[in-house]
């Protein structure tokens, strides 16, 4: 008996936690619980994607008008970065499961690099709202959106919904970084891929999110 | 020893060995769905039916979203309870965003925020230096 406890305790995975049988056991609970918390990320951008939808419903006009205030070329830009930047993330996914160690950090080190793209072109348009006022609330000054009731509060959801975004781009690529380094360090192998996994999962969310963001900020 | 090695090994082969033709050919088609959303999205298509533009713009959103989900997120592979778990959560979404239209959709123009007064109904009263709206001083 004592025999093939130690029997099975050797043949338990490096990375398998105490308080779980076996790696497949792990494996899903991981999953489970990364489904689980990007359901709550769904929900959390749903309340602002609501407050956008009720004040679109009640300023229609004023809606349009600041929409086509917004830059288009960079937004769209942002898109095509962040769509590119989903691939290389999933590309990178793979290439650890099938041991390619170098091709995975340069894969993901794009990724990383498309992410502070994606914030600096950010920062070019934060910038210029904050030049020519188009700002929430009671800092709101754009004379020629003036004429439009609720403008400010246009701005008011496109800084919350952006802020909080980019604020999850920040979050993904530090998270990125943080597998890098697990794979750097040889911890993520093709035996053991799936902190790899939900940390692309993050990064897809992230890129989920914008896919709405920018259609119904920028271009209608 | 044995039993732990064959799982482990079955456990990285049915990682699914599929190329990764299939995620350029998603990222191809996900570029290619923000190039029609761009050329669309600010190209008045009201003519051919009210709202056409946010419906178009949804639903190509929509399938770029669905695309991300199912293959680079790998939801096709994904068991059972991550699925159930992840699109319950746009479910309560929809739930939320349609539960406040029944509220929107059939409210009297008295109770909008912003309402044009019109000769058949009660004025409505603005408060001094209140907000400004266009029909106040056009």
């Amino acid at each position: 008996m004592s025999s093939s406890d130690e029997h099975a305790h050797s043949a338990r995975h490096p990375h398998l936690a105490e308080h779980f049988e076996t790696i497949q056991q792990q494996d899903y609970a991981a999953r489970l619980g990364m489904w689980l918390f990007l359901g709550t990320e769904v929900l959390l951008f749903a309340g602002l994607f609501l407050g956008y939808t009720v004040y679109r419903h009640f300023y229609h006009a004023t809606w349009h008008a600041c929409s086509q205030a917004l830059s288009l070329s960079l937004g769209a830009t942002n898109t095509v970065i962040l769509i590119s930047s989903s691939l290389t993330v999933a590309l990178a996914y793979w290439a650890v499961k099938v041991g390619k160690r170098n091709l995975a950090l340069g894969l993901l080190a794009f990724t990383i690099l498309c992410a502070i793209a994606f914030l600096c072109i950010k920062y070019v348009e934060y910038s210029h709202k904050f030049h020519v006022g188009e700002l929430p609330g009671k800092w709101f000054r754009a004379e020629e959106l003036m004429q439009y009731p609720a403008a400010n509060m246009y701005f008011t959801i496109y800084f919350l919904t952006t802020g909080l975004h980019a604020f999850h781009v920040i979050v993904g690529m530090s998270v990125l970084i943080w597998v890098m380094k697990g794979i750097i360090k040889g911890r993520y192998t093709p035996d053991y891929f799936v902190p790899v996994e939900l940390g692309a999962l993050y990064w897809h969310l992230v890129d989920l999110v914008w896919i709405f963001l920018f259609p119904l900020l920028y271009l209608i | 020893m044995a039993e732990a090695t064959t799982t482990d090994s079955a456990h990285a082969n049915d990682a699914h060995q599929h190329s990764t033709k299939s995620y350029f050919v998603v990222w191809i088609i996900l570029l290619a769905c923000t190039v029609l959303t761009v050329l669309t999205g600010r190209t008045d298509l009201s003519h051919l039916f009210p709202s056409a533009n946010i419906v178009l713009a949804l639903t190509i959103a929509v399938i770029k979203a669905s695309l991300v989900v199912w293959y680079f997120m790998h939801m096709r592979e994904a068991a059972g309870t991550n699925r159930i778990v992840f699109v319950t959560s746009f479910v309560f979404l929809l739930v939320m965003i349609f539960g406040v239209f029944g509220d929107l959709w059939t409210r009297s123009p008295m109770t909008l925020p912003y309402h044009t007064p019109t000769t058949e109904g009660p004025e409505i009263m603005v408060p001094e230096g209140g907000h400004h709206a266009p029909a106040h001083h056009e």
